[in-house]
């Protein structure tokens, strides 16, 4: 006989509630997922701008010999005169948002850890840009960024062409472990 | 007589023990100001992105915890003026690169581990402080989130020396 059968009907029940929960985090995800614009690949401040929140979202632009970072509350500008160094990396991390993170915790409650899934299926590769750069008064700082794949080496391109000083580019580092 | 045998010996361990409590608390070094260096690598291999968020993290994190008047970054000439600053110097060790992945899917494996040596000297190039810390992303977080964690320890470390 089907342990389910033998359990009676509330256990078939609280199985089927399961599977739904499941079946509907992992819709929501891909709407999620789905949602990501390919034209205007948003990026993620990870460090070091003041003004701007780590994990914020926003556009990264350079124009007028400033690299600009535009979030939804505010901006930061840094003067591509006083960058010292650009530098790019990559990391195989999650994707999808704040949603998709918010539904990873809640899937840890699935039935016998299937909620660990959801890591296999948000993974997602990004480009690591960090930007050196130096205050009036000398002091040295850094800005580290996550972009869509391929998109750092655009942005340090549009900063060699703005002026900015780079030190040549390393061998780029294999992909990071998801 | 026995019992003043007894008397004599407790006072006596007395006596021997009280100097050795009072030089147990470490002595609290003192500074207004602190300046960060850059993180120095060394010969380990560590992606630029890692030196860059655990300076970050440690001017935050030392900013937060409120033991120095004043946190300077690494190059800043206003620096110079103070007389009593000290300079943070940290230098990685090793570096195990973790995987997100692995951590969140098996919770065992896939850790991100970072071993610092923290030297703090002083203007005359005094070592007051050397130690050893390490951070990590265990579970949950990206990998950079080892420097965050590292950054708290070094920021502990100097609040309890300072």
């Amino acid at each position: 006989m089907h342990p389910l059968r033998k359990a009676g009907p509330f256990a078939r029940y609280c199985s089927d509630v399961k599977s739904s929960v499941l079946v509907t985090l992992l819709l929501g995800v891909s709407a999620a997922l789905a949602q990501q614009p390919d034209q205007n690949p948003a990026v993620r401040h990870l460090i070091g701008l003041e003004s701007i929140k780590r994990n914020a979202t926003g556009q990264l632009t350079v124009q007028n010999g400033a690299m600009q970072f535009k979030g939804a509350k505010n901006e930061a500008q840094i003067s591509v005169a006083v960058i010292d160094d650009v530098f790019i990396g990559s990391e195989t991390t999650q994707g999808g948002g704040k949603t998709a993170r918010v539904m990873k915790t809640a899937a840890i409650a699935a039935p016998y850890g299937s909620g660990h899934v959801l890591s296999l299926l948000l993974r997602t590769k990004v480009d690591i840009l960090t930007v050196s750069y130096h205050e009036t008064g000398g002091g040295l700082r850094g800005a580290i960024f996550a972009l869509p794949k391929g998109e750092a080496d655009k942005v340090r391109d549009k900063l060699v062409q703005a002026g900015a000083h780079t030190n040549p580019a390393p061998e780029p580092k294999q992909a990071g472990k998801p | 007589m026995r019992r003043n045998a007894a008397c004599f010996l407790f006072f006596f361990a007395l006596c021997w023990m009280l100097p050795t409590r009072a030089a147990e608390p470490p002595k609290k070094l003192s500074a207004s100001a602190i300046q960060i260096n850059l993180v120095e690598v060394g010969n380990v291999e560590i992606p630029a992105e890692f030196r860059f968020a655990i300076y970050e993290c440690l001017i935050e994190q030392v900013r937060k915890s409120g033991t120095f008047q004043k946190v300077f970054r690494g190059g800043d000439h206003a620096a110079d003026a103070i007389p009593d600053l000290v300079t943070l110097h940290t230098t990685v060790e090793k570096y195990t690169e973790g995987s997100q992945m692995k951590r969140e899917v098996t919770t065992v494996v896939g850790a991100t581990k970072l071993d610092v040596g923290v030297t703090v000297t002083a203007r005359d190039a005094k070592t007051l402080l050397d130690q050893k810390v390490s951070g990590k992303v265990r579970f949950f977080g990206e990998n950079l989130g080892a420097t965050n964690d590292l950054a708290k320890r070094i920021s502990k470390v100097l609040r309890e020396s300072f």
